[in-house]
Order: C-alpha cells, then structure tokens, then sequence
C-alpha cells in the first residue's frame, strides 16, 4: 500500500470544534431581520380531494402575513420519459435514478447503468397513465399528514391559531394502508390512476380470488401475478437439482427515516436571489430539484446547508417543502420566512423505507451450495413511485450468493403511507434480514458451518451477478464488482471473533437465559463515478478544495477533500475545505448517498490533485525552465527535482499563475467537466492556482462494499426480551482513509440494522388510515441502551486496496446496515430455532408467543400493524 | 370544520405559588379552567398538541413544602414534587424501600426523572395512541373505543377490566407504591383525603375520563408509605421494547414477607394491563403460607392471568405477565434489598 | 383521524381572542433582543395581586451570565435560549421529551429544555453548550474528549450529549462503561454513534478526573 501522509490516518475534522460548541449552525440556527414563521395545515385523510377552503377567518387575524396554497405552486415540470419497459435489472444506484427530483441528466451512474441493460423488444403498449409529480403543497393529498396549505406569522403562535381557523373540506377518496388489501378483487387503489406503481407509471393489478384465499389462509401466494419479474438462469432446474430445499414467508416493517434534524428550511430573497437555508446530503444536487420546485432557474437560487442532521436518504435531493419559505417569502416581497417542522410534521413529510411482504425459497445441495433463489416480494412503496428496495434486495442477493439460478417476482404498491425513499442501503438491509436466517436454517439442516455455507456461495474477484428481464435477448453480459473480499471478511472475523469456540455456545441455556451466536454478511454498492474535483492555491498559501456534498458528519466532504492534499503535499493545516453553500462556488458532486463518496470523490480529487500538480509543474518550467516533468512538488514548493534550491514556493506560484492567467488560474478549464463546475470555476477564476478535473478515470464494473458481522445474544426465553451482548464487524470497503470515521459508519449502521430488526415501525389504523407512531416514543428509534454496553463493540478491515480507484477506496455507510441487521435476526433464531422470527420488528412477544405455542405465532401477511 | 395542529403550545396564564394554601387558592378561583402542573412532562404533550387549551396553569415548582423525602416513623413521606431522581436514588427509599427506587429508576430516562415528578408519575394520563393522537373516544368524551375495534392496533392495551375504554395505567411507580401499601395524601379544598394508593386509582367504570380519583381542584400532595414493609424482599420488572423512554408493556412489583422459605405475607400489583395497576389479592392470598419456590411461583403465574380478555394483538399479554409474576415470586435472580 | 369535533375534548378551550393578539402586536416592541420573534402575542392580561402571579421580563442566569428577557408563560426554555438569547446551540429534534437534543444544566442537573417552562428557572444557573468552555477558548474536558475521539457524526444531538454527559459525571465522575450509557441513556443519536459517544465519553471522565 502506498505510503501517505494524510490518507489511512486519524485527525481531527474541522468542522468538529464548531459542532461540540454549539457554532455550527443547521437550517433552523439562521436568524434575519424581521423573520416571519410558518405552520403547515397539513391533512387530516390518507386520500382525499381538497373541495373547499375557507381562510378568511385566518387571513383577518392580525399577525398573519400569508397564505400559501397548491394553487401557489410552479407548475411541476413535465414526468421524465418512461424507461424502457420493464425496469431495468442493473444495480439502482441508490439515489440516483431514484432520488425525485433529482436533476435530469444529472444521474451519471444511472444513465450508465440503463445503457447497460439493453431495451427489451417490447410491443408498443397503450400509453399509461404517468404518477404526478410530488408538490409542496396538494389539493389531492395522498397520505394522511401531505401538507396542504402554509400561514406565514409574526410568530408560530398566530400561524397556530389561524391553522385553527381555517376550514378545509375534503372529499375522501379509497385509500391503501396494507398493500395486500389492494391486490384483492375490488380492492381500493392508493391513487386514482391505479395501484402499482410499473417503471415510472401507474397501473392496476388484482389478484385472483384464490390468491387471496390463500392470504386468508395466512399463506403468501407465490404464484399471483407480478408487475415486474427479472431472472437469471432456470430457477426450476435449479430446485430440482437441489437436496434441501426451504421457503418461508417473510415481513418487514416499514420504517421512517427520522434524522434528528427535521427538514426544517428558511428563505428569503435579496437583488431576484433566493437564499434558502435547508437541510440536504448534497448543495450541488438539491439546487437544481429545489430551484424547480420554487419555480425558478437553478442560478436564481443560493442553496445553504453547511451542517445537515441527519439524512440516511431522506435528505438526498432536499425537500419539496423547502420551496414553502421560499414561495412565502417571495409573496412578501422577499421578507425572511422560518418554517421549523415538528417531530410529528417530519414523521409525515419525511419519507421512508418500504416494507415488505414476500416469500423466499431456496435451494441448497448437500454440501451448501446453492442451486436456486425464488423471490416474490410485495413492496408498500407509498404514495408517489416505485421505490424498488424489492429489485434492489434480488440484485444484491444475486451478488451475496453467487447462485446459478434465481428469480425475482415483485409488485409495488402505492400505499397512503408517508412516501418512500432510499433509506441506508435501501433492499440491502432487507435482503440480509430476508436471507440470512434462511442460509443459516440450511446450514443446520444440513450439518455445515455457518461461514462455511457462506464462504461456499460468497463471491470473489469481479464477481458477477445480476438478474434480467424474462425477455431480455440471451447472451446479454451480466454485471460484475471491481472488487470483493467478503470471504476475507468472514476468514479475519471468524479468527477475531473466536467463532470455532464461540458458536458452540449456540442454544445454551443457563436458567432462563439462552445464549444466540451469528454472523451475517451484508453489501452495497459503494462508488459512483464522473463527479468533478475543484481546488485553488491561493497566494495567501492555502489550499482551497470545494466540495459540493453536504456535511453529514460521515466526514466524507473532509476525508476525500484531503485526496487533494495528499497529492501536492500540502500540509493538512494549510487546507481550507469549502462546502454547503452554492453561493460558495462548490464542484458537481454525488447525491452523497449509496455510499457514492468516499469512492466517487477519492477519484475525482485525485483528477482535481493530478490537475493541480500538472499546474504547478508547467507553471515552474514557464518560470525557472526545463520540462515540467523535471519539476516535484513537496514542502509547499514546486521545486526542480535534483536542484530542490530551484523552486518556487506555492504562495508564489498562486500569484504568478493569476499574473499568467488562462488554464493557470481557472480562466480556462477542461472542456469536460460538469456545468456545475464550469460555473464555480469561473467565478473562482483568477483568485489563484486551479487544480480542477472531471473524474474520467476507467471503470469496468459496479463498485460494491462487503461486511461480515458476528454477534452474541442472549435471549429471556420466559419474556422474550433479550440483548446484545458482543458484536463484532469486518469490512471490505478497500483502502481505509480515515479509521475514526470509519468505525463511527460500521457501528452507525450496524446499530441502524438493530434498530430495525428490534423497534422501528411504523403503524396505522387500517380503518382510518391513520398514523398511530409519529411519535418516536411510538415509532422507536434505537437507544443507547439498545445496544451492546459492558464491551465495546469492534470492528476491523481487510484493507485489500480496490483496483478501480487511484487510493484503493469503496464506499463505506450501506453494507453495515445489513450485517448488523441480519447478524442481530440470525442470532435470534439462533437461540430460539429456525423459521419463528418471519416478521420484524422483533417484539418480545413474537419469542414469548412462539416459543409457548412451538411455533410461528406471528402471521407474515398483515402490513403496518 | 376547523383544522387541527399538533404543534406550538397555546398561551396561558401562568401562577407560581408558594404554599399549598395558595395554591388551592389559585386552584379554587379558576376551577375547571386551571391545569395543575408538576414536572410538567404529560402537560406539555397535551398542550403541545394543542388538545388541552387550558386558561390557568398553576406551576408547583415553587412551592417547597411539596418537596422532599422524610422520615415518617419507621415509613417515609414523598411530596408529591419531589423528583423521580431524588426518589430513586434516596438513601432511605434504597434502604427501607427498594422496590419504589428500583421502579423509579426505570422510568423513562434519566432526565425524565430529573424534571418528572413522584406526584407526576402517579397522577399521569393514559398513553393510548388514540386517546392521546385526539380521537374523540369514550376517554375524551365521546362514544367509542377506537382501541377496540377489528382493525385497531391494541399491542399494549388491557387484558382485565376493560369497561369501553381499553387504556392501561402506564406508572411504573404505581404498582411498587401500592406493593408497598401507601398513601396518597390529597387536599380537596379545606379536607385532607388520605387514601390507600389502591383505591387512588380508578377504573372506567368509576370514570372514564381519568386514571385517578383526582379532580379539577384536587392537589395530591404527598406519599406516605408505612413501615409495614420497611427492608421486606422486593421484586420489580419492567418489559418494555427499548430499554429507555418506553413505557411498560406490562411491569410487576412486589413485596414479600417470608419467614424462613415460607411467604408470611405478599403483595403483588401488575401494571400495564388494565386502567388501573392490577392488585393480585388472589394470588396474594393462595401464596400465604406456601413454600417460596418454583412450584408456588408457577401456580401463582397461572391463577394471575384468570380472566384475562385480550384485545387482537396483546394476548402476549398473558404469558408475559403470567411470567414476571412467577418471577416476582420466585424472586430467582432478582434483586431483593 | 376519524369524523367528527375532534377538537371537542374535555378541557379543550376557545382559540385566543382577537383583542388579545392586536394588544400583542403592539406588545411585541417591547422585546428585548433583536432576535426575538418567535413570540409576539402578549396573550391574557393578569393580575399582579393575585398570589402566585408572575412577571414576563425577567432575569435568567446563562452560562454564567444575566441576562433580563422578556418571556412569555408558555414559553419553554429551549425557545428563549434560541430565539432570545441566540443561543442556537441547543437543539430542537423533538421538542417532546423523546430525544434529548436540546438538554442543558438547570443547576448542574441535565433537562430537557424543550420541556421546561423558562419561568419555572428564574434565579436558578443555566448552562447551555455555549457556555461550557473557558472564555480564551478552551474546551471543557468533555469538549476536548470529543474533539481528541473524533465523536459524533452529523452532530445534531451532539450538543445535549456533552450537557447531559457533563451533568452525569458530577454525579459519579467514575463511571463504568455501562453506568456511562444508562447516564447518557437519555439521548438519542439518530447516526447511532453509541459506541463512539461512548468510547470519547469514557475518556473524557477520565479527563475530568485528570482536570
């Protein structure tokens, strides 16, 4: 491994001073001269048509400003064009073709991920009605909580009480809670253009009466109609060939995001700019979504999110409710709007993971190996889009285990839930949840090893995987990683851990207590590419990197900016990292999702470090002569290489590069770059040396990261309650840049997984449609106390560099979610036996009732309960 | 009609008495306008969803005489604003009375109990999510349980006594005060009414509007709890889904009196499972006597769920209580002062 | 929600009245910092002579500091410290009691501010996390901890983290890891950092005891 100075080392991040004093300001610490508030009236029905509204009471109250309403709103602009028909099978990258909103064109990954999945010859179909763009604010709410109109106040005890005083009335409109109810003949549809969502339309599908008899019968029917099915292989051939073979029905909950920082934003207007104060993953990917959403052009806007408190997807493109300040304020003349969003306000508007309710079956042989996968999940995708999590868990489970022959059936189902979207490792973490118990179910049916079952079926090199549409033509290349080292995972666990003596305290008993050992793996894309770096030597002798990701304390905006550094040799402290502000001239950037970063922006600041290297090095052989090559760059200096005395220091160089102009000092810039980019580089031009590049560096593949985790439980097998006693991650997420931050990102997600096998869930009164959890004492993230206290947890890496990236880097946040998750439900089963936990969460009385009753006492088919 | 918020807390007039007496004062000239409030925890969810819009708030923080644990012959006397965190980690509740610091010790989190109140966690309203989301439900005054319908979610509703409405009591200090045989010291205005912490507590039934005997200008004052069970052997459990914040799914408190392996006498109180904390007074009376042993505990876990009607999804319930119960007389591997 | 008054419950009361809110516009002048807007409505008049009544501008003791601020009775601590003082430090991630963001000391004991009536800690010492280092500066060994460990990550719930930790450990400056996590049990971290948060807090009790 390469010797850096920087890169692999612990330091202190510098925006962590601010934080732990209180100075760093999120989108609600912003103050202005004369700031008005806001409250939402939000709705009352799960799905309903606004018929009346009568604020005339409101209005007249003193202290109340203004009224925004869904005639207030832009025009949405028109649905992107429909992909080609069915969805394409290749990874999602996660947040990118997804993300709503997310500016067209802007999806790289996506783009080449579709490219890659070759169009179906499809007939043409009668044209189908498309899904409505999500708007701020909506005269058809969809989900009980879609904010219908906005009051701007002197303060939010009148915009409370003009709520209050408005009336609005609706006239309610069928509606979907448990996704299942609107599959059944005659069944309500989420939306008035049908119920499942197909690609980016709308269609309608119903299962046969049968099919339901069966559901009433509390058994999935695998064999009901999909909207979408893609293959890999002869899943038949491969039962057959198969000695054991299992299937399970299958649940997950659906889950909220809940960042801690709620989606609250602030705006007003100065000289025809908007400055919107918000809270996204990425400046330079919201600006554009949020600019449309008010109705302007992205340079109309100043996007400002510096530290963001939390996002784990929710906050990919920002919010559509961003533009409510920002309408509001423009409505008075620009004057400073505040819209601070409750806790229960956030449980509403601020998106989800889809839950599942499915089956899966699997074929083993003898000796572990798989022979097939059939997959059939139904996903409550809420009310706006396919989400695709259930595409997502086949595609990585194709990758997890390299079976020969699998199946993947699915059906999204709009629901009139808080809307979906990409959450930490979306269908990642409910794969491992979905499929590790039932390998490790065979692993004991057929007296093998739990790692050795994996290792057996575990992918290496460039592995490949992947499922295809049923018509797709034959012969269409599968895709495959640029790197995988998952069975050196599970090998360095297996030695931490102790595995060969710990896993022979499966079962124990000791009074009421019974001890659980797992290990589970888990994995995730990790990397995007064809982002921009953008860095500037300034005469005042520091080095200035521009990121346009956001702060989410994953520390990837400071980690990769150091890539820069680390190429010039610029000490870290002579380092300025600008970020979270448009105004600020940041380099197009990743979504900051997917675990894109780490891997995305290593490689484009390594092009932007490459680029300013190449600067320096022309610019001292202009200066002192010879040939650029003959010049290094070292102690703050270009210096000719042999004759370190002839050189130029980088305070000078700065200057003399302003003086000399043209591609020197930004005035001229690869041809290229994103537009983004181009833009901040202009502005910037002239202030000092630029080191700016395209990431156009070569990839063959998807970049996925890997983890393997193994943990101890133990189970009250008289209350059901139980705790995690040990745990343990290894990963693969390449060359490890910043080990504090790293470990921070495996237990975060680890404890994530936990929190969703163990508490999180969302529940609704079926009747009413209504939301019974907006609150978190109902909905449950969880605690510090959740989670494994007397030893600390502990995690490793392989360290095995990724050949694809310059510094040997993969993307980290995604696959902890699922090892933690799926090592925390195997462990569970583990101690109280094999095909009883079929639901999360796992309450206490789903072991008590099961345990008592000698089997599953928890039906898998009822959502949202 | 109007639309609803559930954000910003409606204005009030605020008072801040220092005595009792001017307290019931206060309590007396505002009548059913005034809210009386302790640490303040219920209070805010109420009024921060805007569903009680209350006049008059009268704090209690300021009146000193509500505070503080004392020594009451052998017993103690806790005023009603004394903290949950005095309570739990007071010398003489840990020495006389362990079962009360243990209970308290395990409400919400750590500072919860620095603000919430003994007062408070006693006097406290119901936690059902529809009765607190606003439903207009026989709890809040209109007819039905929305709790008790085929699609309702009931996961931690009753499983005795269900009289309509189907909400639990949520106190986790209620059943180890009413184990430990306290007092609930109430000022009606000029009368003082002591009354057994059992019988504080009521029913739908009674009134299915509260959780407690209290009414508007009632003032619970103080705890007092005898020394009849000073130093005896305790047993509290509290199952819950995370291990902070969340209230009981069902928790079990008792006291027992045991010479020898014999249990002399117990007391044996459940809460979590019906409006008010469930006294086992049958199980209490069929382990008088008995040897304290796993056979006896078993038994007792069986004759505890007698009658028990569960809802949809809280028939766990049953073995869950019927458990802790068996634990709480078997006292294996628990703690005991 | 279902058909019906739903706003009909006991105790419910009529909206504020409109003479109220036009005296409150007017009232509104009288804030003492610029940056006070949150609250403008003067809502129900009083009577001083009545025991018990309470004045709105008062003196608060923050972070070593008093400062005189005119306060509403509703108003919770969490909003005069960020919408008066400009002490925005301390969080809002609920505001109900169920996440500890916005927890600082009332008299070294951790509270959740969102859940406190500001009137109800007149004369008592207020620290918030803007008051925790040395006016040069200097991070308190709680502060530095964190700093030296890297913890945290988008930080939200950082701030209360620090106040609760820097009030448990004046109650057992020599925790266990475990009691450690019950003292700090009380805050929730949405990135769930636990262990880390738990790692830099080890160390900064030890710091502490070092200090």
């Amino acid at each position: 491994m390469a010797d850096y100075k920087l890169i692999g080392k612990n330091y202190v991040t510098p925006d962590l001073v601010a934080k732990v004093t209180g100075k760093a300001r999120y989108a609600e610490d912003y103050r202005a001269e004369g700031m008005l508030f806001v409250k939402l009236l939000l709705s009352p029905r799960p799905h309903a048509r606004v018929t009346r509204i009568d604020a005339s009471a409101a209005l007249s109250m003193p202290g109340v400003h203004a009224i925004l309403t869904a005639d207030d709103m832009p025009a949405p602009p028109p649905p992107p064009a429909p992909p080609p028909a069915p969805a394409p099978a290749a990874p999602r990258p996660q947040g990118e073709a997804g993300a709503p909103g997310a500016a067209a064109g802007a999806a790289a990954p996506a783009a080449a991920a579709a490219a890659a999945a070759p169009a179906a010859a499809q007939p043409p179909a009668p044209p189908r009605p498309r899904v409505p763009a999500e708007v701020a604010l909506t005269k058809e709410p969809v989900y009980e909580g879609e904010p219908i109109l906005a009051v701007a106040a002197d303060s939010e005890d009148i915009a409370a009480a003009a709520i209050e005083r408005i009336v609005v009335e609706y006239e309610p409109l069928p509606f979907v809670i448990d996704p299942l109810d609107s599959l059944r003949p005659g069944g309500p549809d989420g939306r008035l253009e049908g119920n499942v969502f197909v690609g980016a339309n709308v269609e309608t599908l119903k299962w046969t009466a049968a099919d339901i008899a069966r559901i009433e019968a509390g058994t999935f029917p695998a064999d009901a109609a999909a909207s979408e099915t893609l293959v890999f292989g002869d899943v038949e051939k491969g039962f057959a060939e198969a000695d054991l073979v299992i299937e399970r029905d299958h649940y997950q909950q659906t889950t909220s995001h809940q960042p801690l920082e709620s989606r609250t934003a602030m705006a007003y207007w100065q000289n025809g700019k908007c400055y919107l104060h918000g809270s996204t993953q990425s400046v330079a990917r919201t600006v554009a979504a949020a600019a449309g959403w008010i109705g302007i052009k992205p340079e109309e806007l100043v996007l400002i999110s510096e530290y963001t408190g939390g996002g784990f997807g929710s906050k990919i493109p920002g919010a559509q409710s961003m533009a409510i300040p920002a309408l509001l304020s423009r409505k008075l003349n620009g004057r400073p709007v505040m819209m601070r969003i409750s806790r229960e306000e956030e449980t509403y508007i601020g998106r989800t993971r889809p839950g599942y309710q499915g089956w899966l079956k699997m074929g083993f042989k003898k000796d572990g190996r798989l022979t097939a996968i059939d997959m059939f999940i139904v996903e409550a995708a809420g009310p706006y889009r396919r989400q695709g999590d259930h595409a997502t868990s086949a595609n990585n489970t194709s990758l997890m285990y390299q079976v020969p022959n699998m199946r993947f059936r699915g059906v999204s189902v709009a629901t009139n839930t808080p809307p979906g979207t990409s959450q930490r490792a979306p269908g990642g973490l409910q794969a491992s949840v979905m499929v590790e118990p039932m390998v490790d179910e065979a692993a004991r049916k057929l007296g093998l090893d739990r790692i050795a079952i994996r290792k057996i079926n575990s992918p290496e090199g460039q592995a490949q995987f992947g499922l295809a549409p049923v018509n797709a033509p034959p012969g269409r290349p599968r895709n495959k990683v640029t790197s995988c080292f998952v069975k050196e995972c599970l090998d360095k666990g297996a030695e931490l851990f102790n595995w060969a003596e710990r896993s022979k305290r499966s079962g124990q008993r000791r009074g009421n207590k019974v001890t659980g050992v797992a290990v589970a793996t888990g994995s995730y894309t990790a990397g995007s590419i064809g982002v921009d770096g953008l860095s500037v030597l300034k005469p005042d002798g520091k080095l200035y990197i521009h990121q346009g990701i956001g702060n989410l304390g994953t520390h990837s905006v400071i980690d990769t900016a150091r890539v820069i550094a680390e190429q010039v040799d610029m000490p870290w402290e002579k380092c300025v990292v600008v970020w979270g502000n448009t105004g600020n001239h940041v380099a197009w950037s990743s979504v900051q999702a997917g675990s894109q970063t780490t891997y995305a922006h290593s490689r484009a600041n390594y092009a932007a470090g490459q680029a300013l290297k190449r600067n320096l090095q022309e610019l001292a052989a202009l200066e002192l002569g010879g040939a650029p090559d003959d010049y290094d760059v070292g102690g703050e200096r270009v210096f000719r290489r042999g004759n370190p005395g002839r050189a130029i220091p980088f305070a000078k160089a700065a200057e003399l590069a302003i003086k000399r102009g043209g591609k020197f000092d930004g005035h001229e810039v690869p041809k290229e770059l994103n537009g983004m980019t181009k833009a901040s580089a202009a502005a910037l031009a002239g202030l000092g040396l630029m080191g700016v590049a395209r990431d156009n560096l070569p990839r063959d593949g998807s970049t996925y990261s890997f983890q393997a985790a193994f943990i101890e439980v133990e189970v009250d097998v008289e209350t059901g309650v139980y705790r995690i006693v040990d745990y343990l991650a290894v990963v693969d997420v390449g060359t490890v840049m910043h080990p504090n931050s790293l470990g921070g990102q495996i237990h975060g997600g680890g404890i994530q997984g936990f929190g969703h096998v163990r508490s999180q869930n969302l529940v609704y009164d079926r009747h009413y449609g209504a939301g019974l959890s907006n609150r978190m004492y109902n909905n449950k993230p969880p605690t510090l106390l959740d989670v494994p206290v007397e030893q600390p947890m502990r995690w490793a890496a392989v360290e095995l560099p990724d050949p694809t990236n310059p510094i040997g880097a993969k993307g980290i946040g995604e696959p902890a979610i699922g090892a933690g998750g799926g090592a925390l439900i195997c462990a569970l089963a583990d101690a109280v036996g094999d095909g009883i936990l079929r639901r999360t969460p796992v309450h206490p009385e789903q072991i008590l009732m099961s345990l008592a009753a000698g089997k599953p006492a928890y039906e898998t088919l009822t959502a949202f309960i | 009609m109007p639309a609803a918020i559930r954000d910003v807390m409606p204005a009030f007039e605020l008072f801040q008495p220092t005595s009792v007496a001017d307290t019931l004062g206060l309590l007396e000239r505002h009548g059913a306008d005034a809210w009386v409030m302790g640490g303040g925890l219920d209070t805010f969810d109420w009024l921060k969803d805007r569903l009680r819009k209350p006049k008059v708030v009268v704090d209690l923080s300021a009146v000193a005489e509500l505070r503080g644990i004392k020594d009451a012959g052998g017993g103690i006397e806790i005023g009603a604003m004394t903290t949950l965190t005095e309570v739990a980690t007071n010398a003489l509740v840990k020495e006389r009375f362990g079962l009360l610091a243990e209970a308290t010790g395990l409400v919400a989190s750590p500072q919860i109990r620095n603000q919430g109140t003994m007062g408070g966690n006693v006097a406290q309203d119901a936690r059902c999510w529809y009765y607190r989301a606003g439903w207009p439900c026989y709890r809040a005054g209109g007819n039905i349980c929305y709790a008790d319908t085929p699609t309702a979610v009931n996961r931690e509703h009753a499983i005795f006594d269900a009289d309509r409405c189907v909400a639990v009591n949520p106190s986790d200090t209620a059943p180890a005060l009413i184990a430990l045989d306290a007092q609930m010291v109430v000022r009606r205005g000029a009368s003082e009414l002591v009354v057994p912490a059992q019988d504080f507590f009521v029913g739908p039934g009674v009134d299915i509007t509260r959780l407690t005997l209290l009414r508007p200008g009632d003032l619970l004052t103080a705890v007092r709890i005898p020394g009849t069970w000073a130093g005896k052997q305790f047993y509290f459990e509290k199952v819950r889904d995370r291990q902070v914040w969340d209230f009981a799914l069902v928790n079990v408190a008792s006291a027992i009196n045991a010479s020898g392996n014999a249990i002399s006498e117990a007391r044996l109180v459940v809460n979590g499972v019906s409006a008010r904390p469930y006294r086992l007074e049958a199980v209490e009376a069929f382990v008088r006597g008995k040897a304290r042993d796993e056979q006896t505990a078993e038994q007792a876990g069986a004759l505890a769920v007698r009658g028990a009607l569960p809802l949809r999804h809280n028939a766990y319930k049953v073995p869950l209580m019927k458990a802790l119960v068996k634990r709480a007389i078997r006292g294996a591997g628990a703690w005991t002062s | 929600m279902p058909e019906g008054p739903i706003t009909s419950v006991p105790g419910g009361q009529p909206g504020v009245s409109r003479r109220n809110f036009i005296k409150g516009v007017i009232a509104a002048g009288a804030t003492v910092s610029a940056s006070a807007y949150l609250f403008r409505a003067n809502i129900a008049g009083q009577d001083s002579s009545l025991p018990g009544s309470v004045e709105r501008l008062i003196t608060l003791n923050v972070n070593g500091q008093e400062r005189r601020v005119d306060v509403l009775k509703h108003e919770t601590l969490a909003m005069t410290l960020r919408y008066k003082l400009g002490l925005t430090g301390t969080k809002l991630g609920c505001d109900r009691a169920e996440c500890g963001a916005c927890t600082v000391l009332v008299d070294d004991v951790p509270h959740y501010s969102c859940s406190v009536l500001t009137h109800t800690v007149r004369g008592r010492k207020i620290v918030s996390i803007e008051g925790l280092a040395a006016p040069d500066g200097t991070l308190h060994p709680v502060q530095q901890a964190v700093v030296d460990g890297q913890g945290f990550q988008c930080a939200f719930c950082m701030p209360g983290f620090v106040m609760t930790a820097v009030g448990y450990l004046k109650t057992n400056p020599n925790p266990t890891r475990a009691e450690m996590a019950h003292g700090l049990s009380g805050n929730l971290c949405r990135c769930a950092d636990y262990n880390k948060i738990l790692d830099v807090m080890m160390n900064a009790a030890e710091g502490m005891r070092r200090a």
